[in-house]
């Protein structure tokens, strides 16, 4: 019962006028944001970081205004997927599968209100999770010493690699890098400059906006260059705008179903909203069988992956609300913005800063709703954002990314820096290297190595303190599975293979 | 295939630079077991055994069907647009930030296929509503550079 009164008391901070415009203001800018081709929610939120920071936003505004912000990106890229057939990134790729057919069957406006209630229901049943799970999981994570820390963040890494299926390798060094770059600086322990090269500006080590806006921002704003095919028709929404109750309730047991799944993917570290929606849409097209008309513009092929995005994208905010381990891109970049304010993410948060943990979660249902209110009036003001060419876009994109990485430091180093990683980020890119481990591992990098440090502190330099406990064990082996994952697909592709040799 | 396993190998290169240089990493007291060259050095160990797997084993790339191969163009372009946006570092604090967003927006613009009319008309009057938005309202302060006599 506690939780409940917790809630209550979130919905008391989420729902003050002062929350509610910062609410309304996130999820505009986050939807133009995700609508906009080379932003998305992990730049739209890094974006505003600083802008938060400067505003002098209270930190449960903050943290409310970045979630916003994340949840309209999420919503934004759905209408270019919908209205262009154009995803706005990896995890909006199903949706494109029936929502685009639906909208060039005349079903734009229907299509775009129905993925809206999707992803709320599963941001509802994902909130419905988080509520009840998270205060037990922080209860539990109390239990945590440094050395199930270390573990719990190997695990996360390796969950990486063992998730992204068929380039283990590449997002394991890619990890490594965004490891290896969060050591750069003063060493906080011993005070050792660490990979410096004597320059004044390294001292206190990367911006994390600077990494976040170079690797994302400007490599992407180099990889508009060759796209040829700018200006493409949108189909226009007219017709009617909401979906009917008889729509409604043909897909609500597909949005139960893949809300649970979302939920469960998005928990898992390294698992996330591509996944999720790729599973979710699999799934319900084998359940529909030869009945559905999956790929022809189904309705419950739009569903699926939507709820399942809006389930993961609410249950990756578990592991960093208790945990403080980020499990994706985008939570990667939230804890980033704590660490602004001081706020260390983890167990002891729900006792704490319980105004903060319960004000997020309840602006999440908040933020959820008006983003379905929202999409009746704005769709056609939307549609024409859209319209926007690259050539007035992409300064603007240019403009705005350095104006954010200037905000915090007001260095110019920044922007040379910024500019260096963002080139290294093309570089990563084309060569088919996935980028969010590099910012995930630039997170989990300064924690690991503290972690590790303390836990050999504690045990006198003696090693079995990593796998001597129950839950270090436990995490090991599950470790273990991951790593064993990647290579157990690569054998069954290969006998599956010969098998289809052997038929013929 | 080639352009990875050069990637690869120029990275192992500068791994085995970087732990040469956090070999002297040594705290001069300690209370600690564990000092400040361990993880750093583990890091670059573990990159450096995936990398050499890479050299010798590169994993294909997979290509979008709307990406057009690279040709001698686009990189031209992707240069241009490298030194546009180092001009724009270096420009942002002796000019200003709206001198220095308009000096690299217009050709910016031009880049991307706008003509020459709306792109300086939309990238001026860019530069200053940023300008006023950001420093005015938002209260993130930006340099003024060359246009300062205005301010008083």
């Amino acid at each position: 019962m506690d939780t409940l009164g917790y809630l209550g008391q979130g919905f008391g901070v989420a729902l003050s006028p002062y929350n509610l415009v910062t609410a309304l203001c996130g999820t505009l800018i986050g939807t133009v944001v995700g609508l906009l081709p080379g932003l998305g929610p992990i730049n739209g939120v890094a974006l505003l970081i600083p802008i938060a920071f400067a505003l002098g936003l209270p930190p449960e505004s903050a943290l409310i205004l970045l979630a916003a912000v994340y949840l309209g990106c999420e919503y934004g890229g759905r209408i270019s997927s919908i209205l262009l057939n154009i995803p706005g990134e990896a995890s909006t790729v199903m949706t494109t599968l029936d929502g685009y057919p639906m909208a060039r069957k005349g079903l734009a406006g229907v299509a775009l209100s129905l993925s809206a209630w999707s992803s709320f229901i599963g941001a509802f049943i994902a909130t419905c999770g988080m509520v009840l799970f998270a205060p037990l999981l922080a209860k539990w994570a109390i239990a945590f010493g440094p050395a199930e820390y270390f573990v719990l963040m190997v695990f996360a890494i390796v969950c990486l690699g063992g998730m992204a299926g068929d380039r283990p390798l590449k997002t394991f060094i890619a990890a490594l890098i965004g490891l290896f770059l969060s050591t750069v600086g003063i060493d906080a322990n011993s005070g050792v400059y660490r990979f410096t090269g004597d320059n004044i500006h390294l001292t206190d080590g990367i911006q994390f906006v600077v990494l976040v806006l170079g690797l994302f921002s400007i490599s992407e704003i180099l990889l508009l260059l060759e796209k040829t095919h700018h200006g493409q028709e949108a189909v226009k929404a007219t017709g009617r705008m909401m979906f009917n109750f008889k729509e409604a309730s043909a897909v609500f047991m597909v949005n139960i179903r893949c809300g649970v799944l979302g939920f469960i993917m998005g928990v898992l570290p390294g698992a996330g909203a591509t996944l999720a929606s790729a599973v979710a849409y699999m799934t319900e097209k084998r359940i529909a069988g030869a009945k559905g008309t999956f790929g022809q513009g189904d309705m419950r092929g739009l569903a699926a992956p939507e709820t399942a995005i809006g389930g993961a994208a609410c249950g990756a905010l578990v592991p960093m609300l208790t945990l403080g381990v980020p499990g994706s891109g985008t939570t990667a970049v939230m804890i980033g913005a704590l660490s602004l304010y001081n706020i260390t993410p983890g167990p002891l948060l729900f006792q704490q800063q319980p105004d903060i943990v319960w004000g997020l979660i309840a602006s999440l249902f908040v933020a959820n709703i008006m983003l379905v209110i929202l999409n009746i009036p704005m769709i056609r003001i939307f549609t024409r954002i859209l319209a926007v060419p690259n050539w007035a876009l992409v300064p603007v994109i240019a403009i705005i990314t350095g104006i954010g990485v200037y905000a915090v430091h007001a260095t110019t180093f920044d922007l040379f820096l910024m500019i260096g990683i963002g080139i290294f980020g093309y570089i990563l890119r084309k060569l088919d290297f996935p980028l969010s481990p590099v910012l995930l591992g630039f997170i989990l990098g300064g924690l690991m190595e503290q972690n590790l440090r303390r836990a050999l502190s504690i045990s006198n330099g003696a090693l079995e303190i990593l796998w001597s406990s129950p839950i270090t064990f436990g995490v090991w082996v599950l470790t273990a599975i991951m790593l064993l994952m990647p290579l157990l697909r690569i054998w069954r592709k290969r006998s599956a293979a010969q098998r289809a040799i052997a038929d013929v | 295939m080639l352009l990875q396993r050069i990637f690869a190998s120029v990275l192992l290169l500068a791994c085995i630079g970087l732990a040469l240089m956090a070999w002297p990493y040594q705290a001069a007291f300690s209370y600690e077991p564990v000092g400040p060259r361990a993880f750093p050095l583990l890091m670059l160990g573990l990159m450096g055994i995936a990398l050499l797997y890479m050299v010798f084993r590169p994993a294909p790339i997979k290509h979008n069907p709307d990406e057009p191969p690279m040709d001698r163009e686009t990189l031209t372009k992707i240069g241009i647009c490298v030194l546009l946006l180092l001009v724009f570092a270096g420009t942002f604090e002796p000019l200003g930030f709206i001198v220095a967003s308009t000096l690299i927006g217009i050709p910016m613009a031009r880049l991307y296929g706008g003509r020459w009319l709306p792109s300086v008309v939309i990238i001026t009057l860019m530069a200053v509503g940023l300008y006023l938005l950001f420093d005015k309202v938002m209260d993130v302060p930006l340099p003024l550079g060359v246009l300062d006599v205005l301010e008083n």
